[in-house]
């Protein structure tokens, strides 16, 4: 597959796309399973209802015949490696069908030695973009129902992959919603900003879905769960939800991959994503890092430079 | 419950002066949890520990806070008491109401409230603290010097002697520093060669000493105990091994128009060179910058001379990794050489005295050699410019030091007195001649250092004039000295054939990156800090690093040799013991928790965190979690600030204990 | 004799967290060179800036500081080699969080000060203490401490939330 060869622009993507990708994905995980270089995909079946999808760890070469891509692979495939429960990982090796964002969750989780690479057969997806929340799901994407974080996305092509499927194809004339909304929010009063953000956290209640369905949360206990000391009021009031938004989004600054999985599981409607774009944007322009598709050393939190900026510091 | 006593002291009226110091132990009293509060007049005095002690055994403490002085100043006073009346001393705590509080604020009442607050945030550090047992971390008995002047000497030769193995550095191709570049000394006059070159004799023989001369340090790693020092042996370009130092190189080297550093560049030297004659060891170096063979790749006169085939012009810098328990550091000092105001220093110069472009200004040092028998001119005084023997001589003192507006304002405290030395030298060498001084005070304290100086100005005809040195300038081969002399109230004018400046000690080039190196700190001169101004003057707060000499400060020699034998003291005591006590203010993993992301191993600037693994009775390999050494933890904590789930933990400053302290804000 | 300082109408809580080699030394050294600066500063001791959790910053000032000061050893002088360095990276980045949350960064302030600058831990004090004293208590943490969440249905926001007609009945049944 030559996926770099060419990049098209359009305005709508049609189901064939979509159909092809599900072909190249069945044809790896097939052979893969069949071989035994894998003891299972993680990838996404049909869900229940149509035009839906759901994660699944697919073991046998008939099931693998089933996976599909779709618009509605949403789902950050590779929180399934990491957290406690699911540790699939203890068989042997496992195969993973990751979009660019979720690639950047595994180079994280490699970075981090929660997973290691050789454990892994990465089938990249050559993701033009999926549904947003609540969107209409007619099988084609558009500019009207595609994602808030895929009008920016800067990772269409899963570099560093075992296999790539589908070929280089992006929405035309995307307007960066998230971008602007930031700006916007950062043109705001001091005053306004909180007031802002209040608004939103305060609605927060706490069902933790956000921590959920991270792929960077897999702490076994979260440090807001700690009652000895209790840094964050667990209660879901104002002031720990506060709290508790501020430390994920420090946690997870120089770690989140940007798949706004959080966001899309937010029952209250938070946009979470814009705090860790926040952070995102901060680190690019302070240490001019940014989360890749591969594993690094170290995150830009964990390092430092002599003659790092300290303009803040008297 | 906790049953935590609270002691307020009132430092005689230190505290009480300005604090109520009866009010803020009512206070503490009320504190849920506090089971007995007094206050005392002085409770670091034998009397208020006892009160301390009787009060633990008496009220059944469980914790104690005493809230008096920084700290830093009696936390080890009162931890000790604490422990006698047998409780962890890690339970013991101090709520610094005197540097914080009372003596930075006038207001009663606020200051008193101020002292309320600090008692309460400290009771619950407390509250919430843990018994914690020291560490035992083997020791390495060997000691590294850094420095082979007079202190590194010292030292080196008092640790040699105790019968522990020393290792001395120097950078320099051979030891002796300043002091073997000295003529005489004060206040007896003895010859400084003859006292000091036998002791550098003594550390080439010494057979607990290795000596490696031409070497820098490069990378200090570990920490008290336990360092290892990775030396860089610069490229001699002889191979130490077999010269004899019989010195043909040195005679038959075409290049011989070098200015002597040893000299302070007024002698001359080959390109292979041993500084002075009685260097140690007798090994020359080539001198790569000036050596025709580096520069043209012609000549190569000295390998061809040499007997024993010692020139190696291939040689290169090599490494070693030096095991050691305790460093000491006697880096030593340089003069002031500005003429003008270099680039990015905060130090102005002195263009007005032509220093620099004038050569018949020279400095001190400059002087020694010219007054020293192995110097330039024979012992002869003699100026630069035209070899004369100058009759009117004008000494300054304080040049750079004490002046503030210049950047410096510390006093080199030997200037004083080695000007007045160098009018007597002068004085005997110069009988027709005539020294004057300009000085702002004379400073001399010191086992008969005033006799030495009244005697320069009684007996010895120096002209001592108080007051400052405005400007210089060349008028044929004079030198005019213009300056006022305020006990007259007049301007003066001297028309001098030779100037000799007292320029300002300063700590040696490259100071401040030896430090960094070490860990250890140093003030906004580079001069290395003491662990205690006056209770701890050799020790770093580095743990297992001393300082002696003048890189600490300004220092005469008896003063270096002291601290450099008190230094080596110090080593002696650490190597006492095989083991050593550590402060167990280490972090620690809680394993349950651990995920094992090994953020804390990236952080940890001393490598003390391993991957460990967790394995099940059948051996099947769990999960890997991060360990501390504890013997290798520095304590700094960055590592829980940096675990997302705080999985691990530095005892002392848990986060138990803070956020108790910020809940009682 | 004591010297009465001004009555000011407004005293802010002010919260130092330093480390303990460079900057708590310097305000020991303050204090031995009979320095002087406002009462208002609480200073919590830690080995090192590195060890200054974001966390402990965020409950000072739910707690009810008006002012936070992060203070430790210039870079290079970290008695711990690389914490300051640590330290500085991490707060950088809480500042922007901070600040797109809409926190004045005018209350909170870091700065390094040495051993040897008894006099810039006074400036340093003192400047923060007058600063934030002239931008008077901060509300906003102090605010959340007291609200409850429900509350905000009671007011303007309630018709965002009680966005379906189920809810709105069912919350109006409460009543």
């Amino acid at each position: 597959m030559n996926a770099k060869a060419s990049k098209t622009h359009v305005t709508c993507i049609e189901p064939a796309y979509y159909e092809a990708i599900t072909e190249a994905i069945r044809k790896e995980a097939v052979q893969i399973l069949k071989d035994e270089t894998v003891v299972g995909v993680v990838g996404y079946l049909p869900g229940r209802r149509k035009g839906t999808a759901s994660p699944a760890l697919v073991t046998t070469a008939e099931e693998a015949g089933k996976l599909i891509f779709s618009p509605a692979c949403v789902n950050n495939l590779s929180v399934y490696l990491t957290k406690a429960k699911k540790g699939v990982l203890k068989k042997g090796k496992v195969g993973i069908v990751a979009k660019g964002c979720d690639m950047r969750a595994l180079a994280g989780l490699i970075t981090e030695s929660q997973l290691q690479r050789e454990e892994l057969f990465i089938i990249g997806v050559v993701c033009p973009g999926v549904y947003g929340f609540g969107a209409e799901r007619t099988g084609t994407l558009t500019e009207a129902n595609i994602a808030r974080k895929c009008r920016e996305c800067s990772v269409h092509l899963p570099d560093g992959a075992d296999v790539a499927a589908g070929t280089h194809t992006e929405l035309a004339d995307l307007t960066p919603e998230e971008a602007e909304e930031m700006a916007r929010i950062e043109a705001m009063p001091q005053a306004e900003r909180w007031a802002f953000w209040k608004e939103h956290f305060s609605r927060c209640i706490r069902c933790m879905a956000c921590r959920q369905v991270c792929p960077f949360c897999y702490c076994e206990q979260c440090l807001c769960d700690k009652n000895r000391p209790q840094a964050v009021e667990s209660s879901p009031r104002p002031a720990g939800n506060m709290a508790w938004h501020l430390v994920r989004a420090m946690h997870l600054a120089g770690r989140c991959g940007g798949c706004a999985e959080c966001e899309r599981v937010c029952p209250m409607d938070i946009p979470l994503n814009l705090l860790n774009r926040r952070m995102a944007k901060e680190l690019k322009e302070l240490y001019d890092f940014e989360a890749g598709l591969n594993p690094v050393e170290k995150g830009p939190l964990n390092q430092y430079k002599e003659d790092d900026d300290q303009s803040f510091i008297k | 419950m906790s049953r935590i006593g609270v002691f307020v002291c009132h430092c005689g009226e230190n505290i009480s002066r300005t604090v109520d110091v009866e009010q803020v132990a009512k206070a503490a009293g009320e504190i849920p949890g506090v089971a007995y509060s007094c206050d005392y007049k002085y409770m670091c005095s034998d009397p208020g520990q006892t009160l301390l002690k009787k009060a633990v055994a008496e009220h059944k403490l469980d914790g104690v806070l005493v809230a008096a002085c920084s700290p830093r100043m009696h936390e080890k006073t009162f931890r000790k008491a604490a422990e006698a009346a047998g409780l962890n001393p890690y339970l013991c705590e101090m709520a610094n109401i005197r540097e914080h509080c009372s003596w930075v604020h006038e207001d009663r009442g606020m200051a008193t409230a101020k002292a309320k607050d600090i008692v309460k945030l400290m009771v619950e550090r407390v509250r919430k603290g843990k018994s914690l047992a020291p560490i035992t971390v083997p020791v390495t008995k060997r000691a590294l010097v850094i420095g082979g002047g007079i202190a590194g000497i010292q030292a080196a030769l008092d640790i040699a002697d105790a019968g522990h193995k020393v290792v001395l550095v120097e950078r320099d191709p051979s030891i002796g520093g300043h002091m073997a570049q000295l003529s005489e000394t004060f206040p007896t006059l003895d010859c400084s060669q003859c006292i000091m070159t036998p002791k550098m004799v003594d550390v080439a023989n010494h057979p607990n000493i290795t000596l490696f001369t031409y070497s820098e340090i490069e990378k200090v790693e570990g920490y008290i105990g336990n360092f290892q020092v990775t030396v860089k042996h610069k490229a001699r370009s002889v191979d130490e091994k077999k010269c004899t130092g019989c010195g043909v190189c040195m005679t038959k080297c075409p290049k011989k128009k070098i200015p002597n550093e040893f000299d302070q560049g007024h002698g001359m030297r080959p390109a292979i060179y041993v500084p002075f004659p009685q260097a140690v060891p007798n090994t020359p170096v080539i001198d790569r910058e000036n050596c025709t063979m580096f520069q043209s790749g012609k000549c190569g006169v000295c390998a061809k001379v040499c007997g024993p085939g010692a020139v190696d012009y291939e040689q290169k810098d090599t490494f070693t990794v030096e095991d050691v328990g305790a460093i000491v550091v006697a880096t030593g000092f340089k003069l002031y050489t500005i003429d003008r105001k270099p680039e990015g220093s905060p130090i102005q110069g002195y263009g007005e005295f032509g220093y620099g472009t004038i050569p018949d200004i020279i400095d001190g040092m400059t002087f020694e050699r010219l007054a020293s028998a192995s110097g330039p001119t024979g012992g002869k005084i003699l100026r630069p410019s035209d070899g004369k023997e100058p009759k009117q001589v004008v000494f300054i003192q304080c040049v750079g030091s004490r002046a503030r507006e210049k950047g410096i304002s510390y006093c080199s405290k030997v200037c004083c007195m080695y000007t007045a030395k160098h009018t007597m030298l002068y004085h005997h060498k110069v009988h027709d001649g005539q020294a004057y001084v300009f000085f702002m005070d004379a400073r001399t304290p010191g086992k008969g250092y005033d006799e030495f100086w009244r005697r320069a100005v009684e007996e010895e005809e120096a002209v001592y004039i108080r007051g400052m040195v405005s400007r210089m300038y060349q008028r044929g081969d004079k030198i005019v000295v213009m300056g006022s002399d305020i006990q007259v109230g007049t301007q003066v004018e001297i028309e001098a054939d030779l100037v000799v400046l007292a320029t300002a000690v300063q700590p040696q080039d490259g100071a401040d990156l030896l430090a960094q190196k070490l860990g250890i700190s140093y003030d906004k001169y580079n001069f290395y800090s003491e662990a205690h101004a006056k209770l701890k003057p050799v020790e770093c707060a580095t743990a297992g690093i001393y300082l002696a000499g003048a890189c600490q400060g300004p220092k005469d020699i008896p003063d270096t040799v002291s601290q450099a034998s008190a230094a080596a003291a110090k080593v002696m005591t650490l190597f006492a013991k095989d083991q050593l006590e550590r402060d167990p203010v280490v972090a620690k993993v809680n394993e349950k928790y651990c995920v094992g992301c090994f953020a804390c191993k990236k952080v940890c600037a001393y490598g003390a965190i391993e991957e460990k693994e967790i394995r099940d009775r059948q051996g099947n390999l769990v999960k890997k979690v991060a360990y501390v050494n504890p013997g290798v933890c520095g304590g700094c904590g960055t590592c829980q600030a940096t675990c997302p789930s705080k999985s691990i933990e530095l005892d002392g400053y848990t986060d138990e204990q803070i956020m108790a302290m910020i809940e009682a804000l | 004799m004591h010297a009465e300082t001004k009555q000011h109408d407004f005293e802010p809580k002010i919260v130092a967290f330093v480390c303990t080699w460079c900057t708590y030394a310097g305000a020991d050294l303050a204090g031995t060179s009979r320095m002087q600066y406002p009462s208002n500063v609480r200073v919590l001791k830690f080995p090192c800036t590195g060890r200054i959790d974001p966390v402990f910053i965020l409950r000072a000032f739910q707690k009810g500081a008006d002012g936070v000061l992060v203070s430790g050893c210039h870079p290079g002088d970290c008695h711990y080699m690389a914490g300051n360095f640590h330290a500085r990276r991490r707060f950088a980045a809480f500042r922007a969080l901070l600040s797109f949350v809409g926190v004045d960064l005018n209350r909170l302030q870091f700065s390094w000060v040495s051993a040897a600058e008894g006099g810039k831990w006074v400036d340093v004090v003192t400047e923060l203490t007058e600063r934030v004293r002239t931008m008077g208590p901060m509300p906003e943490f102090k605010e959340l401490e007291h609200e409850e969440q429900w509350s905000t249905f009671a007011g303007a926001s309630a018709d965002k939330v009680l966005n379906s007609p189920e809810l709105k009945e069912a919350y109006d049944s409460i009543g």
